[in-house]
């Protein structure tokens, strides 16, 4: 996952490489899911996240849809 | 349960030292054999816990670390640095040790630097956007590209 200027950018350098549209989402959203997803990282009691925790997490922030489904 | 020590110790000496220990440093620091300590590598890979170089007990990323440079720089206020693997692990850079401090990227389209930076636990105002090329159930399929 990379950052970018702004969509213009996203999809000129999406095309130029024939990739298909991704997602495209805020710094914000980013942070708060890089901030719940690694936050007790260092902690000996943290769990791999199950797909129902993670599901749940993507849906908190706002991350819907088939994009972000982690199962069928 | 060695597990649990194993991934402790190699992150905790990752922070700290800025380059993940060997499967032999570990054994010796936790008092294990060599053996032991590089199924327990091979187990937290499998895991999806942590990345090993292609054919060896090297760790390539502890994510959200990475051994190898990247574009994303993380720089906390303090003055320590790592590499995140991708934007979300240099936010979880900062998340996971509890920092103020900044990502430095830039767009892979014009090349122009961006400076993400967290400041009180909380993200900076910044004019980008982040994008993810491969839907969420694809991630580990290859994680190097997501």
């Amino acid at each position: 996952m990379l950052a970018f200027r702004s969509e213009e950018h996203v999809q000129r350098w999406r095309e130029q490489r024939c990739l298909a549209p991704g997602a495209v989402f805020s710094p914000e959203q980013m942070w708060r899911l890089a901030h719940e997803w690694y936050r007790d990282r260092l902690s000996p009691d943290w769990q791999r996240k199950t797909p129902e925790e993670a599901q749940a997490l993507f849906e908190e922030i706002g991350l819907t849809g088939p994009f972000w489904r982690l199962r069928p | 349960m060695n597990d649990t020590r194993v991934r402790l110790h190699l992150y905790e000496r990752f922070v700290a030292d800025g380059r993940p220990p060997t499967a032999a440093e570990t054994a010796e620091a936790l008092g294990l054999p060599t053996e032991e300590a590089e199924a327990a590598y091979r187990r937290l890979e499998e895991g999806h816990v942590i990345v090993l170089a292609p054919g060896s007990t090297d760790v390539w990323m502890a994510n959200p670390l990475s051994t190898v440079p990247t574009p994303f720089r993380v720089i906390t206020d303090d003055g320590r640095s790592w590499w995140g693997n991708c934007v979300w692990d240099g936010f979880g850079v900062l998340a996971m040790v509890g920092a103020d401090g900044l990502v430095s990227a830039s767009c892979p389209d014009c090349g122009e630097p961006l400076e993400l930076r967290v400041s009180g636990g909380e993200l900076e105002p910044v004019d980008a956007v982040v994008h993810f090329a491969v839907p969420a159930a694809r991630w580990w399929d290859n994680i190097g590209f997501t």
